[in-house]
């Protein structure tokens, strides 16, 4: 069955706040340091990483700082700083060797300055230094990769060890309307990917491969606000069918593959790994003008975008577009009339003919741009990666 | 020929050189000396030198031709290796065998071939041998042989841009650079890059032919002490301090790598934010992981912390990148440093007499049972 129309259904994700960080506390934060002011400049670091939070004091009082469903925890004592956020604890009932050997090899061996700490059954992340070498910058990082390895596993642990998950923070279920629209999206969303399939395999090219992959991974992270282990689940297949690096051959198959695993997958593990959380720390990046611009805008965009629509290949042209939209609403955070004004092409675009999707979502980019865009930001946060982690160039 | 290179491979007399610029081979003109490219020992006035059995022995530059790529290291030992002789046939023709000694890209020694594309091949106003051998990074500085087993010439460049274009020193003039040395009667020196003339102090002009030696870098750069990184000087004071030569770990640009005991110990930055201490020391057995595992991951090991990186346990050392820069606070780091050295060295043996794992092929097995080891 040829495709007609792209399906880009409203989020039930909710809107990640944009509050943008000021980086003079940074700057400050690092001046308290070299003066001497150790622990001020802890306060000002985490005040600087959780905009409108009060400075805090770790002397006084320990902080908790809640990452989804992980609890990072903080404190002073003396002179160390220490930092814990548990993982899960082994019981006699779990599979504990497989597990601690994934601790060992894929958590440890990342090489980063926290690292996952057994104390009797209890595995941890924990970083614990003298208050003297707790630099802003280290800081910093230690906080947000200590927070994103923390959140990102938990439930998938549980399910895939039958180890014990503890001290987590509860993630409130969607309401009743929320999963039967989130079932609807998760349905609809991999039966339009599978026609996609269809659709490559007739054409057999890798750009398209590109598009459908990048498609399949950024509209069901911007549309759903899933975690565990299903979150886990997509991300791993995520890993080799976006792989561009990977043969056309493997990425096809394992795309294939995902759909008809994720298809497959009960209402019941849906509820389980839908529901939303509170994060401290921003889980996405603040959008810039000028990630706009780079994004939406370009000679070489336009000559892809014209070619295609030259050739007539509308679906290629206006999933190819979607997927730039789906890419900065799914891994960015926006002021709201951003947001919406990035929203509403996708709206206008969805089960229209394709040719005109094309069209509103082309139009739409030139003036995004010229009303929003950008160039030149001071301090862009953005992922390294920016350019290649969901948009399809 | 390749057979009887290979079988011998590991008595010949060429070895790795390493700086803190990067690694290349060099070749013993006798017990006492080898031969190796300028630009591998570059800037350096000592290098490292890696023996068979990995142990490195210090050695001083005495003489370099930036010009002519060609420099002489004196080894603060006398070693036994191979010395292969310098052929004394001025003439070679196209399509003439040619093999290649080296340690590219850091791999052991290792033997690549050719043939001999060009005998007398005119480029930057100097005369090379053209070959089509593989030459990688870490060739440099090696020689070339011929069907005979003589020295040819010396590897020194490639095209980057040409698929199997490589060059080699011719060996008259690799002869008149060794004859030369010879009869050098200061310790040290330079040879002039446009007249040759052996020069043994910084000066600006040359007192020969009066070139402007201010303009020319690779000659002025052997007598500036190169300036330290901050990270390098960091680190090599952390090894002076666990009695670890640092002239001898050096391992390229802000890379060290060396043994204590049977540890080996690998420093490197990974990226502009750690500096990483690693040391590859075991692989687990096939029963008892759970133990073994419980062992890795327990928190006593911090600051340190052991990982599994694919079958290899390693323990690990990250030091953030603000902490280097924390000058105030090093006598700390040091310290911790020293201790991951001394801990390096004794955790590989209590893997394996304890939980059963089997010794890593990097580990230098040797010292495993010695007693100074047992007792680390």
């Amino acid at each position: 069955m040829s495709i007609t129309s792209l399906y880009l259904p409203a989020p039930v994700r909710r809107q990640f706040a944009h509050t943008p960080r000021d980086h003079a506390r940074r700057d400050r934060a690092v001046e308290m340091f070299e003066s001497g002011e150790r622990l001020a400049a802890i306060g000002e670091s985490i005040a600087y990483l959780i905009p409108g939070m009060a400075t805090p004091d770790l002397v006084r009082e320990p902080l908790c700082l809640v990452q989804g469903s992980a609890r990072v925890r903080l404190h002073v004592d003396g002179d160390r700083f220490y930092l814990s956020a548990v993982l899960a604890t082994l019981t006699p009932d779990s599979n504990a060797t497989a597990a601690l050997r994934h601790f060992v090899s894929s958590v440890a061996a990342t090489g980063q300055l926290y690292q996952p700490r057994l104390r009797d059954d209890v595995v941890a992340l924990e970083y614990s230094d003298r208050v003297a070498l707790m630099h802003p910058l280290k800081l910093i990082e230690l906080l947000q990769t200590t927070a994103k390895e923390a959140s990102g596993h938990d439930a998938w642990l549980v399910d895939s060890f039958g180890v014990e998950a503890s001290d987590r923070e509860p993630i409130a279920p969607l309401a009743a309307d929320e999963f039967d629209a989130a079932c609807a999206i998760w349905d609809a969303h991999w039966a339009a990917t599978e026609d996609m399939l269809d659709e490559l395999r007739r054409r057999r090219s890798t750009a398209l491969l590109n598009t459908i992959a990048a498609y399949a991974n950024s509209q069901i992270e911007y549309a759903l606000p899933l975690y565990g282990s299903l979150r886990e689940d997509l991300s791993d297949a995520d890993d080799v069918y976006a792989d561009r690096e990977e043969h056309p051959t493997k990425r096809q198959a394992a795309l294939a593959q995902c759909v008809k695993e994720m298809r497959q997958r009960s209402r019941d593990e849906l509820a389980r790994c839908l529901g939303h959380a509170r994060y401290a720390i921003n889980p996405l990046h603040d959008g810039s003008p000028s990630l706009l611009t780079k994004v939406l805008s370009g000679a070489q965009r336009d000559q892809t975008i014209g070619d295609l629509n030259a050739a007539g290949r509308t679906l290629e042209s206006a999933l190819y577009q979607a997927v730039d939209y789906l890419y900065l609403l799914a891994y960015f955070a926006w002021p709201a009339a951003i947001a919406a004004a990035l929203r509403e092409p996708l709206d206008l675009a969805s089960g229209r003919p394709l040719r005109e999707a094309a069209d509103v979502m082309r139009a739409h980019a030139t003036n995004l741009v010229r009303a929003h865009g950008g160039e030149d930001d001071d301090e862009r946060d953005e992922p390294a990666d920016a350019d290649t982690a969901g948009a399809t160039r | 020929m390749s057979a009887q290179i290979l079988d011998a491979i590991d008595h010949l007399g060429v070895y790795q050189v390493y700086t803190g610029g990067g690694t290349g081979t060099g070749f013993l003109i006798d017990a006492t000396h080898l031969v190796t490219n300028s630009h591998v020992v570059s800037p350096y006035r000592t290098v490292a030198v890696e023996m068979r059995d990995r142990t490195r022995i210090l050695g001083t530059v005495r003489r370099v031709h930036p010009q002519r790529d060609l420099a002489v290291v004196e080894l603060s030992r006398p070693v036994d290796g191979a010395v292969l002789p310098l052929s004394d046939i001025e003439q070679y023709r196209p399509k003439q065998p040619v093999h290649i000694l080296g340690f590219p890209v850091g791999l052991p020694l290792s033997l690549t071939e050719g043939v001999i594309s060009h005998p007398r091949q005119l480029l930057d106003e100097q005369y090379f041998l053209q070959t089509d051998a593989a030459i990688n990074p870490g060739n440099s500085g090696g020689p070339m042989l011929d069907d005979e087993q003589r020295i040819i010439a010396v590897t020194t460049c490639k095209l980057n841009e040409a698929d199997a274009v490589g060059f080699g020193i011719p060996v008259a003039d690799v002869r008149r650079f060794v004859e030369e040395f010879r009869a050098q009667s200061v310790p040290f020196g330079v040879q002039c890059p446009a007249c040759d003339e052996l020069i043994a102090k910084a000066t600006r002009y040359c007192p020969s032919c009066g070139s402007n030696l201010d303009t020319r870098d690779d000659f002025k750069e052997f007598f500036h002490t190169p300036d330290a990184h901050p990270v390098a000087d960091f680190v090599e004071r952390a090894l002076a301090k666990a009695n670890v030569d640092p002239v001898l770990a050096r391992h390229g640009d802000l890379n060290w790598s060396f043994y204590n005991g049977s540890a080996p110990i690998k420093v490197w930055c990974c990226c502009s934010d750690h500096l990483n201490f690693s040391s590859r020391l075991a692989q687990p057995g096939k029963r008892g992981l759970n133990d073994l595992f419980r062992f890795l991951l327990s928190a006593e090991h911090a600051p340190f912390f052991f990982d599994l990186a694919g079958s290899t346990i390693r323990m690990n050392l990250v030091i953030h990148m603000s902490d280097v820069f924390t000058p105030a606070e090093h006598d700390d780091l040091v310290e911790r440093v020293g201790r991951f050295i001394t801990k390096a060295d004794s955790a590989d043996n209590l893997l394996i007499k304890t939980y059963g794992c089997l010794p890593a092929p990097e580990t230098q097995t040797d010292f495993l049972d010695a007693p100074a080891h047992e007792n680390a």
